[in-house]
């Protein structure tokens, strides 16, 4: 094994915190569901080194179901943007609280 | 369930039932099966009467010289110390009330057959009559104030159905409500004053509080209040003095049902409650001579309401106001056989009036006796001449039996040490027979001139009672022979005086009555004064060319406050009013609508007031969960893998 264990883990956590930045900064709904995005392959990161670094590839299959969950939330996310802007014409997150 | 027996048992007790049963049984059937067939519910009802009445009858030769009361009870209801026995008690006092019950009964209802011929709901009516005789013959009959109290109440309740039988008609049912509703509020108190005795002796049975033990169990001030309160049921009963506005009220009913109701039932079950319980009542002196007040009270004011009346039911409702003032006045003043014996004279002569009304009323459809009289009701001759050996009856003259009664009525007044009593009672026969042969000038000797104009129609006529039955000459003869009964009854009464008042001493030891004292001129002043009475009205209304305008009537307010009824109707309208409507009904429409209606409100609105206090610390905005939840897991995940903190 080339690169060492805390070596993946460091970038996962530097990829993960980069995320949460965005998801929680940025003023834009789209940047929002991005940040949620880079979250997830952050974790995905650390899935693949730990399945190599114990030689057991039920981290990859994980990976897998991860990246598939990871479409359609995208995809359910995107229209439920879409929809919302096509109702308030703003992405602005701060203008959806109606359940206040 | 076992039977007990106070006292030895005798056969002729077990005659009570098909004495008092068979009313009830014709009531249940008629209500249940023959409601259709008009005919077989009426035979069904007048056979059962004729059954309790032969029974009554056999059961008074069995028992002309018993001796002391008989009882038979069964245990109906038995807690720890509380034993509420049912079942007879017979002597002499309610012997004879059934005997006066059931043949009135019987007389009404064969008299019936003609007045509600014809009426739709004639099989109504008899089941009525029916359960009106049940309920007054096991009132009689009842040992205990309990049952006597259940069985006082469906007394009320028969005789609302009856008075408001014609419930299509609003005053009808108007009056009905009002009589339901005013003995009601004297039932209240006498409902209050039994308790207060059951309190006190732990016993409701009628010989046992009629003895001398229950006395010594009562403090003399709780004794005369339960007395006064059981008294007020008397009141409500009998339409004494706060209470008396019902009776003329309840002539909205047919005209039977008022000549049942004015003698043997309802306002009879009142004096009869009086009597029963007179060794009671007679240990309590102050409550006696409050109950000889308010007989006195209502017999002058009844008696003034009667003098200036126009409709005919109205003058003979009237005077049973005032005859009932006579009698509970006979009664307070210790006079137990003067009250009773004029209490069933009066049964026979006032059903009689009304009866012979009934018949007038029946043909010429209407009340009032100004029209009556120009309409020619002296052409039907049996109803007039009984009309006419009635009121003489009521007014008191021999040898009928209401001279009999009324002097010992006086009698028993005069007994007083007081001279008021005997005076205001004298005042009242007089008043009698001027009212009584007031009606019976305009009746009989019909003038043209009339009452004069301009003075308020009292209490009017009109066509209004018993329009909806067709005129029929062939039905009046079947209506006569009751009143040609009832006349002979009226006619022998008063030479059974002495028999009678033997047979219904036996027993009773309190308030002997010892008749004419001081007053001995009485015997002469009472009779004389009725002939001065009815000498009076035929000055007034008989004489040719008597304008028919009573000396009342020369002094309009007098007239105004006599036809008003003294004003005692509007009074209780203003107490409803301030009280009722404006007092209770408004405090409760208050509470209602500013205690739970605000209150129910006030929860509500403060819900909302309080979420939109709290809301501030929500801003909505879903970066800041984020932040949090994120913040949240990064400490929880320090706390748990550095266990250091």
């Amino acid at each position: 094994m080339i690169v060492p264990f805390g070596h993946v883990l460091l970038v996962a956590g530097i990829i993960f915190a980069l995320g949460v930045f965005c998801a929680v900064v940025r003023r834009n709904l789209i940047m929002i569901v991005l940040g949620i995005e880079i979250m997830l392959n952050a974790a995905s990161i650390v899935f693949v080194g730990a399945a190599l670094r114990w030689n057991n590839l039920d981290g990859q299959t994980f990976v897998l179901f991860i990246l598939a969950v990871a479409a359609t939330e995208v995809s359910v996310g995107l229209a439920i943007i879409v929809y919302a802007f096509r109702r308030t014409g703003s992405f602005d997150p701060s203008n959806f609280n109606l359940l206040r | 369930m076992f039977f007990h027996s106070v006292l030895s048992p005798q056969s002729s007790v077990l005659l009570l039932i098909p004495a008092t049963m068979p009313p009830l049984v014709a009531f249940l059937v008629t209500f249940v099966f023959t409601r259709r067939q008009p005919r077989l519910s009426a035979g069904l009802s007048i056979g059962s009467i004729a059954v309790s009445l032969v029974c009554s009858l056999v059961l008074l030769g069995l028992n002309f010289k018993m001796t002391g009361p008989v009882q038979y009870s069964v245990r109906l209801l038995a807690s720890s110390g509380l034993d509420i026995p049912f079942g007879f008690l017979l002597d002499q006092l309610n012997l004879l009330m059934i005997v006066v019950v059931s043949s009135i009964c019987f007389l009404v209802q064969v008299y019936s057959l003609g007045y509600m011929a014809g009426d739709p709901g004639f099989s109504r009516y008899y089941a009525f009559m029916s359960l009106f005789a049940w309920a007054m013959m096991n009132l009689t009959l009842s040992p205990t104030l309990l049952q006597l109290y259940i069985f006082w109440e469906l007394v009320g309740l028969s005789s609302y159905l009856l008075i408001g039988f014609w419930y299509e008609k609003f005053s009808a049912t108007q009056a009905g409500k009002k009589a339901f509703v005013m003995t009601r509020a004297g039932d209240a108190a006498f409902f209050i004053g039994f308790l207060l005795v059951f309190l006190h002796t732990g016993n409701l049975s009628i010989p046992d509080l009629n003895g001398p033990a229950v006395s010594a169990a009562f403090p003399p001030t709780v004794l005369t209040l339960s007395a006064l309160l059981i008294f007020g049921g008397i009141v409500g009963k009998s339409a004494q003095f706060p209470l008396l506005t019902w009776l003329p009220d309840a002539m909205e009913g047919p005209t039977p049902v008022s000549a049942l109701l004015h003698s043997a039932t309802m306002v009879a079950a009142g004096v009869y409650l009086f009597a029963r319980l007179f060794p009671f009542f007679s240990m309590s002196p102050a409550a006696m001579e409050v109950f000889l007040a308010i007989g006195t009270i209502s017999m002058f004011l009844a008696a003034t309401m009667a003098i200036v009346s126009r409709d005919i039911k109205k003058v003979w409702a009237f005077s049973t106001i005032s005859q009932l003032g006579f009698m509970i006045m006979a009664l307070g003043a210790g006079g137990y056989f003067a009250g009773v014996f004029h209490l069933t004279a009066h049964a026979g002569f006032k059903s009689l009036l009304f009866l012979c009304s009934g018949v007038f009323i029946h043909r010429y459809g209407t009340n009032d006796v100004y029209e009556l009289g120009r309409l020619g009701a002296r052409r039907m001759i049996v109803p007039t001449v009984t009309i006419i050996l009635a009121a003489a009856a009521l007014s008191g003259f021999w040898p009928l039996s209401g001279y009999y009664s009324k002097e010992a009525v006086m009698g028993s007044l005069a007994s007083l040490p007081n001279p008021a009593w005997l005076a205001a009672g004298l005042v009242g026969v007089f008043l009698t027979a001027y009212y009584s042969f007031r009606l019976i000038f305009i009746l009989v000797l019909p003038r043209a001139v009339g009452p004069p104009a301009g003075l308020p129609a009292a209490s009017g006529g009109g066509r209004k009672t018993d329009e909806r039955h067709p005129n029929s000459e062939i039905r009046h003869l079947s209506m006569a022979w009751p009143l040609i009964v009832l006349t002979a009854i009226t006619v022998m009464l008063g030479f059974l005086r002495n028999p009678l008042k033997d047979f219904l001493q036996v027993g009773i030891t309190a308030g002997g009555a010892a008749e004419g004292g001081p007053f001995e001129w009485f015997h002469v002043a009472a009779p004389g004064l009725a002939v001065a009475g009815a000498v009076l009205a035929w000055v007034e209304f008989g004489r040719r060319g008597a304008k028919q305008i009573g000396f009342v009537e020369r002094v309009p307010p007098l007239y105004r406050l006599f036809a008003e009824r003294w004003y005692i109707d509007h009074f209780y309208r203003l107490l409803v009013n301030v009280v009722v409507d404006k007092g209770i009904s408004y405090l409760c429409y208050q509470n209602d609508n500013k205690v739970i209606d605000r209150s129910i409100d006030e929860l509500g609105e403060g819900t909302i007031e309080g979420g939109r206090i709290v809301a501030f610390l929500q801003s909505g905005m879903i970066q800041y969960r984020l932040l949090v939840i994120f913040a949240v897991m990064v400490l929880l995940s320090i706390y748990f893998f550095f266990p250091v903190f």
